[in-house]
């Protein structure tokens, strides 16, 4: 028997495990890393890039423990600089011309056509960009190995960008109210392709678990707005308002400041909360609905981990004066690791080689429409 | 290549990318291959040559096999005389970088990146003479065409306007110059010889003096193939700063491309003095037009006239040096003649206001 369970003599489980996941390294070893690499990507008018990520994630996949083994990073700076090249001569050059041309129409008078051609382009990039998110993660787990064995998916994604497209619609078009139900059931199609070994990932989230949340984030905005008004009404009311030329009377001054500070305090504090609030009940359910055979899930931050965390890479990149932005890829992927739990039992006799296709390019299309994705 | 003895065994783990056991073997490396021993069992042979390095983990180099998926061996600590000749070397940055260390690296790839700067940067000014004129005025058309029928002429205004382009150029067959019913103070040059007067700078000038001095500027850049050099450097730059991803990139583009069209203005009025000198129109009024243009710096707007110029300097960059340059070039007690009569000016400025079926405004943007 290889169970992981039964072989305590090789690594004994403790009463209390603290976690699946552990973090070994340290930002200084990432530094030592992170400062060439930018060193590099400079004199290389940013070419150098691609190998940068790469010889990141080594490092922090080298320094993840799963279990009682480390993760393994063997994706190829190559491949996303192929990636990259593929989107830049298969999409973004054909983009650039088809768009000149659409200028050329507007100049001409064509607007109607033009608008077409912009239109359709738009849709081209919102398809492309669920395909990227599909390919991405598969991408990534075809090149992330434990014990000798990784991850992937035999299915291409371009079924997954229409239901990207169509998903996306749905949930946008009551006044955005169904976006927790296309981003659940988007991260479950999409991790219901994937396996690891021989297993399949099955994803099985529910969104309702979410609605509060997001009825919470989306009526912020409302709140703020019904503050503001009703702060111009009361001044209306008594007249401050009035361009009589006469003083400002001192109540209705202070009542300026107080609305000054309603204005500041809940587009830049509360609406960003509000957000993280979603954000991090959208991440605890997500990956709480993710199994991998008798593997389960867990995601532990909470809204004030994710809160703290962000202040901190801000405080980290202005007080570096932005150099200290290097160090955002170390900040989440630790970020991610620390609150990453797993249970349940693996077999290690089970756990047999993926079958599934390696593509040879990376996240080009990711990187190209700017979008990130664990 | 050193012999090693049968009985020469070295401790390490292994994975052999079936399953995910993790097997402690011992290396039993003869001539140039190896087997892998666990107590009862026996992997391999497997090539030396075969070996990749993949990297350091938890104190241990692995290496991985060029042909089994996820095959992985691990040694502890430092790789014994004995085997570090057979394996491959670890690796740091990768190929080049490791070969050449890292600051020779860096410096190779500065100025390999400096040169490719270098050219993209130079060779459009060579370059450009070189796209044949038919490719040029294809793409001119191509962009342009008829802008949609918002150019104007009637029999008086394009007489005029035709006679002062004949008065500032050489070869005026080659040149395409139209005045657009648009109300904005700015003219262009566009590929394939077309430069586009918009009526706003027509409506805004005092003389037709005026008119012809900024004529001839975009005649410059037709006839200093700027457009061309324009396009080429920012295609070229373009594809060069691709790689640099977000602001870092378009900044150092705008920069670099600006401190391009900073000269090639410069040029332009060069073309402009001269011409406006031989076709013996005074500069005095150009020098006046950019004396007014000057002295709205953004914070001064009095009128909406204002909002307006402000386009004409988004694309021309103004600086004290180009008035002064054309008034320096007005030469005392020189007879001038004025670029067109009294009823000419009157006809080109109502050019567009006489033409029955041209259409006006900017399309949807208007």
């Amino acid at each position: 028997m290889d169970d992981y369970s039964s072989r305590s003599e090789s690594a004994p489980p403790p009463a209390k495990p603290p976690s699946a996941f552990q973090f070994h390294g340290n930002w200084q070893d990432f530094a030592k890393i992170a400062f060439p690499n930018l060193l590099l990507t400079i004199v290389t008018l940013g070419i150098y890039r691609f190998w940068a990520t790469t010889r990141e994630r080594e490092y922090l996949w080298s320094q993840t423990e799963f279990i009682d083994e480390r993760l393994e990073w063997t994706g190829k700076g190559i491949e996303l600089f192929i990636g990259f090249l593929l989107v830049f001569f298969l999409i973004l050059m054909p983009f650039a011309v088809i768009n000149f041309i659409s200028q050329g129409l507007i100049f001409q008078g064509q607007e109607a056509l033009a608008g077409l051609i912009v239109f359709l382009l738009l849709f081209a990039i919102f398809y492309l960009t669920g395909v990227a998110y599909f390919r991405a993660l598969r991408y990534r787990l075809s090149r992330t190995y434990w014990r000798g064995i990784r991850g992937g998916s035999d299915n291409p994604g371009f079924f997954y960008g229409v239901s990207y497209i169509w998903k996306s619609l749905a949930g946008w078009l009551p006044i955005f109210l169904l976006v927790p139900w296309s981003s659940i059931s988007l991260w479950n199609e999409r991790w219901n392709r994937m396996s690891f070994g021989p297993h399949m990932f099955t994803s099985n989230a529910e969104w309702t678990d979410l609605m509060k949340r997001y009825l919470l984030f989306y009526l912020v905005p409302f709140l703020i707005f019904v503050g503001i008004f009703a702060i111009i009404g009361y001044l209306g009311a008594t007249g401050a308002l009035q361009p009589d030329g006469g003083e400002l009377d001192p109540g209705a001054g202070a009542l300026l400041g107080v609305f000054a500070i309603v204005v500041f305090v809940g587009f830049y504090i509360l609406i960003p909360i509000a957000a993280l609030m979603y954000y991090s009940k959208f991440f605890r359910v997500a990956v709480g609905g993710l199994k991998l055979h008798k593997l389960e899930f867990d995601f532990t931050a909470r809204s004030a981990d994710w809160i703290l965390f962000f202040l901190a890479n801000m405080a980290i990149i202005l007080c570096t004066l932005g150099i200290g932005y290097i160090f955002m890829p170390y900040r989440n992927w630790t970020f991610f690791v620390r609150h990453m739990e797993a249970f349940g039992e693996i077999n290690l006799d089970e756990l047999t080689q993926s079958e599934t296709t390696r593509a040879g390019h990376g996240e080009g299309l990711l990187d190209a429409f700017d979008v990130g994705a664990i | 290549m050193t012999e090693i003895a049968p009985d020469h065994v070295f401790q390490a783990w292994h994975f052999d990318g079936k399953s995910a056991v993790r097997r402690p073997v011992d290396i039993q490396a003869i001539g140039n291959d190896f087997y892998l021993t666990e107590t009862e069992r026996r992997h391999g042979p497997f090539a030396f040559a075969d070996m990749t390095y993949v990297g350091e983990q938890n104190g241990a180099h692995v290496y991985g096999h060029d042909e089994i998926d996820g095959w992985r061996l691990g040694l502890r600590g430092e790789i014994p005389g004995e085997l570090s000749g057979l394996l491959p070397p670890p690796r740091r940055y990768g190929g080049w970088i490791d070969r050449l260390g890292l600051g020779k690296a860096s410096i190779t790839f500065a100025v390999i990146s400096a040169a490719v700067v270098a050219v993209v940067l130079f060779t459009p000014q060579w370059l450009a003479p070189l796209v044949p004129s038919s490719w040029e005025r294809e793409m001119g058309d191509a962009l342009v065409g008829d802008f949609g029928g918002r150019f104007c002429s009637t029999e008086d205004g394009s007489a005029a306007l035709a006679k002062m382009t004949h008065a500032l150029d050489d070869n005026p067959e080659d040149l395409q110059v139209e005045v657009a019913n648009i109300d904005m103070v700015n003219a262009v040059a566009l590929p394939g010889g077309k430069v586009i007067i918009f009526q706003g700078l027509i409506d805004n000038a005092r003389s037709p003096d005026e008119i012809a001095g900024v004529l001839a500027h975009e005649i410059g850049h037709v006839r200093e193939r700027h457009v061309m050099q324009a396009l080429l450097r920012q295609f070229g730059l373009s594809i060069v700063l691709g790689g640099a991803d977000g602001t870092g990139g378009s900044l150092l583009n705008g920069a670099l491309s600006s401190s391009y069209s900073r000269d090639a203005e410069r040029e332009a009025d060069d073309f402009s003095i001269r011409a406006m000198r031989n076709a013996n129109i005074s500069p005095a009024a150009t020098a006046g037009f950019f004396r007014r243009l000057s002295r709205l710096d953004g914070s001064d707007q009095p009128d909406q006239n204002a909002a307006r110029i402000t386009g004409y300097m988004s694309t021309h960059p103004l600086s004290g040096e180009r008035q002064r340059a054309f008034e320096n070039s007005l030469e005392e007690g020189k007879q001038y003649a004025p670029s067109l009569t009294a009823a000419e000016w009157q006809s080109l400025k109502t050019m567009c206001e006489n033409d029955p079926d041209v259409e006006s405004g900017f399309g949807p943007f208007d």
